[in-house]
């Protein structure tokens, strides 16, 4: 082999080689435009990205939180609240239509308190109880994780979420991706859930999630069967005050709340947790100013009954609701 | 690297940018596509790059040795050596494992103690491939197919060339190492079936398979839902590995064809075939034919009379089966294909082959010929024999999951494209066929295309299947 040999020459032009690569961008461009005259005019339908297990989460809440309902009873909170309580079963036993709207731990109260306004607003004179019931862990929690509070934020406003920080996330805001995949995908193409943490196979489709929720009054269940693991360290944050007194402030006047902690694994806690649990919820309620607390709630359960440390598996969630049921029933009638 | 990565599209601008400063200098060209197709490699692991050199070194030296030593035992013992160090190598990495783990097993079954430990190795990514191809060149040069080259950069640039290092195709010496040693002529058509093959190999990777993943994982468990939904995941998943692979596959040889290079084709519609020998004509094409001349040629054939040929064939697919992945699930697929293909060699013996079939045969045909692929894709993908036999046992079970609506909906989606653009390129018998096209219908469909991968684009990024064999 000559080594002076030319590695390789090429048989077309500069303009030659424009033809081939520019006009299939074309199109790209014709579709970013489209989108864009789409979003800005209205002509695509509003945003709904309901693409995996947290947004569609997030967006069938915020739904319900603007729906017309005769709801008396509203549950709010993180994921233990969603996951443990079955709001149509309390419906059921207390005689009166409950509504869950709980979302997420890494949403702060602030975020609960702004699904509580919706639904007063677009719902005049209800509920008339209030039940917020969080984890211990949660109420360590400093604020909102911006991404979820993004994906709620722009959804009632009405907005496709973009990310413009990031390389990928401005191409995909300018090429209207975004718009495309939260407008016309999300509705087209049912989402498979992920099938690595049980999702997938209880829910299949990220319509299927929407469906059982909608069945249960908001309430959902989690699949997975993980043992507990983690920091079993319960303290108030210092920023959970201002949070607490916000909350308070979006309950309608005439409307009780009341609050609570849901259970965490007995072993997992320790023995002293039960005493934990009651400061917990004095020193909480101090800021919170909430009409009762729900101290007869359990504040362990079996280690089996839970998966991790904050949802109960299916089975156990019946008696727990039960157990939720008799402590609303007083304050009920 | 991944191929579906931002990674690999600055990899790939910067390389064309330094290719093209290297046009007037052949081993300056070599030497770059060295250095490259090593980041790209090292990207994943630096750590196996020795591996992959001491590989190439190592065939790359037998091959001169085979040439220069007159006496035939000198010879057949180098191309012995070449064999040794290279099934040595793959066997240490992906086999060993496996064989100490099935021999404790079988062992204590038998009541007999036995404790050797597993080792914690990793398995390098395309070992299966490189491994096989820098062998064939030592096969090659021992019977006198191919002259060795005596340029070492070439030889690493032919065995590491990053379009098909890492899943293929397997590329036959006698058509890829010569193109290291002359100058190539780049030329529009070329830059056309790059670009084409490029975004058509992306589109089905990105699109149809990524999107059809998490539908297979939905059916492939412990616990199967029940036979429609075993029957639409075994589908599913056929759509998925050949939309991965051949993906992968045309990329490759897109990549390949801008920088002047021809790599051969892999994939020739597979699933529009009535027979399995035929299937394996166009199904992974550079494994089935490296497997046909260097393993059932050498075990003879069809040589020996028909009965040999048979063994000999299943065999090979036994064989086909255990080097995709080290796992009694391989070995029963490739055992199910060599069963299959000897059943049809029987059949055809027995009762001859009719010149003209009539289409309602030819029907018949394509559909016990897609039975036994789709079936064979079901061994293929379950991950134990409990998983095989739970799944062939839901085919019985007529109970549906409330979401097998959606997800025919789902798969029927990502199966039309495909479906469309195949049903053309066999009606043209033309795999290039939408080159022919006016070039203003061609820049649509192709940005139709880009339009496609950017919207699916943002989804989890998941490595093509055929990385882990």
């Amino acid at each position: 082999m000559n080594s002076k040999m030319k590695s390789h020459t090429v048989e077309f032009t500069r303009k030659e080689l424009l033809k081939l690569v520019a006009p299939p961008l074309v199109p790209v461009v014709l579709f970013a435009l489209a989108m864009q005259a789409g979003e800005r005019f209205g002509l695509l339908p509003a945003p709904r990205p309901a693409l995996d297990v947290d947004r569609a989460i997030l967006i069938h809440q915020a739904e319900a939180s603007r729906a017309r309902s005769d709801a008396e009873v509203v549950l709010l909170g993180d994921s233990s609240c969603l996951m443990n309580v079955n709001a149509r079963q309390l419906g059921n036993s207390l005689g009166r239509r409950a509504l869950n709207l709980a979302t997420f731990s890494y949403l702060d109260l602030g975020t609960h308190a702004r699904l509580l306004r919706e639904f007063a607003q677009a719902n005049p004179g209800h509920p008339g109880i209030v039940v917020l019931l969080m984890h211990p862990e949660a109420l360590r929690r400093g604020g909102s994780e911006p991404y979820p509070l993004d994906v709620l934020t722009h959804y009632l406003a009405g907005e496709d979420h973009h990310r413009f920080g990031t390389f990928a996330g401005t191409v995909n805001a300018l090429s209207g991706v975004d718009a495309f995949q939260g407008r016309v995908m999300s509705r087209a193409l049912p989402t498979p859930l992920p099938f690595t943490n049980g999702f997938g196979r209880i829910y299949g489709f990220s319509t299927g999630l929407e469906r059982f929720m909608t069945e249960h009054n908001g309430s959902a269940i989690d699949p997975g069967t993980n043992a507990a693991k983690g920091n079993a360290e319960y303290r108030l944050s210092a920023t959970l005050e201002n949070l607490s007194r916000d909350f308070r402030a979006a309950v309608p006047p005439g409307t009780k709340l009341l609050v609570g902690i849901t259970p965490v694994p007995a072993k997992f806690a320790g023995r002293n947790y039960p005493a934990l649990r009651e400061q917990l919820l004095r020193d909480w309620n101090a800021w919170l100013q909430a009409d009762a607390v729900l101290s007869e709630l359990p504040a362990t359960l079996p280690d089996e009954q839970l998966t991790g440390s904050t949802h109960l598996k299916p089975a156990a969630i019946p008696a727990y609701t039960e157990a939720l049921a008799a402590a609303l029933r007083t304050h009920v009638q | 690297m991944l191929f579906n990565s931002g990674i690999f599209l600055q990899f790939f601008a910067a390389f064309l940018l330094l290719y093209w400063l290297a046009r007037n200098n052949l081993t300056a060209r070599n030497l770059l596509i060295v250095a490259a197709s090593y980041l790209f490699y090292g990207w994943w692991n630096w750590k196996f790059l020795g591996l992959l050199f001491f590989s190439s070194a190592f065939d790359w030296a037998v091959g001169y040795g085979i040439a220069r030593l007159q006496t035939a035992r000198g010879r057949k013992a180098l191309l012995l050596g070449s064999i040794l160090v290279n099934l040595g190598i793959l066997g240490f990495f992906k086999y060993y494992n496996f064989f100490v783990g099935s021999l404790t097993v079988l062992l204590e079954k038998l009541g007999v103690p036995f404790h050797t430990g597993t080792l914690n190795v990793i398995l390098p990514v395309g070992i299966s491939f490189y491994t096989f191809q820098s062998m064939s060149y030592a096969f090659d040069v021992y019977r006198g197919h191919i002259r060795p080259t005596r340029n070492f950069v070439s030889f690493l640039a032919f065995v590491s060339f990053f379009p098909h290092m890492v899943a293929g195709p397997i590329q036959r010496v006698s058509n890829l190492l010569p193109q290291f040693e002359r100058s190539l002529v780049i030329t529009r058509p070329m830059l056309e079936e790059g670009i084409w093959l490029m975004i058509w190999g992306m589109f089905k990777k990105v699109v149809i398979a990524d999107s059809v993943a998490p539908l297979v994982e939905m059916v492939f468990h412990d616990e199967p839902p029940g036979a429609a939904a075993v029957a639409l995941g075994t589908l599913a998943f056929g759509l998925q590995i050949y939309c991965d692979f051949s993906g992968y596959s045309d990329i490759a040889r897109g990549t390949a064809r801008v920088l002047g290079f021809d790599i051969m084709w892999n994939f020739d519609l597979p699933y529009i075939t009535t027979t399995l020998r035929e299937f394996w004509r166009r199904w992974h094409i550079s494994l089935s034919t490296w497997l046909r001349d260097y393993l059932y040629i050498s075990l003879g054939g069809n040589r020996r009379g028909p009965a040999r040929a048979c063994v000999n064939v299943f065999l090979t697919m036994l064989l086909g089966g255990l080097w995709h992945g080290a796992a009694w699930n391989f070995v029963l697929w490739g055992a199910w294909h060599g069963a299959g293909l000897v059943a049809e060699r029987v059949f055809s013996m027995e009762h001859g082959t009719r010149n003209t079939p009539t289409p309602l045969r030819r029907f018949a045909s394509w559909l016990a010929t897609m039975f036994v692929v789709f079936y064979g894709w079901l061994l293929f993908r379950a991950g134990s024999w409990h998983q095989v036999a739970a799944m062939t046992k839901a085919l019985a079970n007529p109970s549906a999951p409330p979401w097998l609506g959606s997800f025919a909906l789902s798969l029927a989606v990502f199966t039309a494209p495909l479906v469309a653009m195949e049903f053309w390129q066999f009606r043209a018998k033309n795999r290039l066929v939408p080159l022919t096209l006016a070039g203003w219908a061609r820049a649509l469909l192709q940005g139709a295309l880009i339009v496609c991968i950017m919207i699916f684009w943002t989804r989890e990024k998941a490595a093509f299947i055929y990385f882990q064999f």
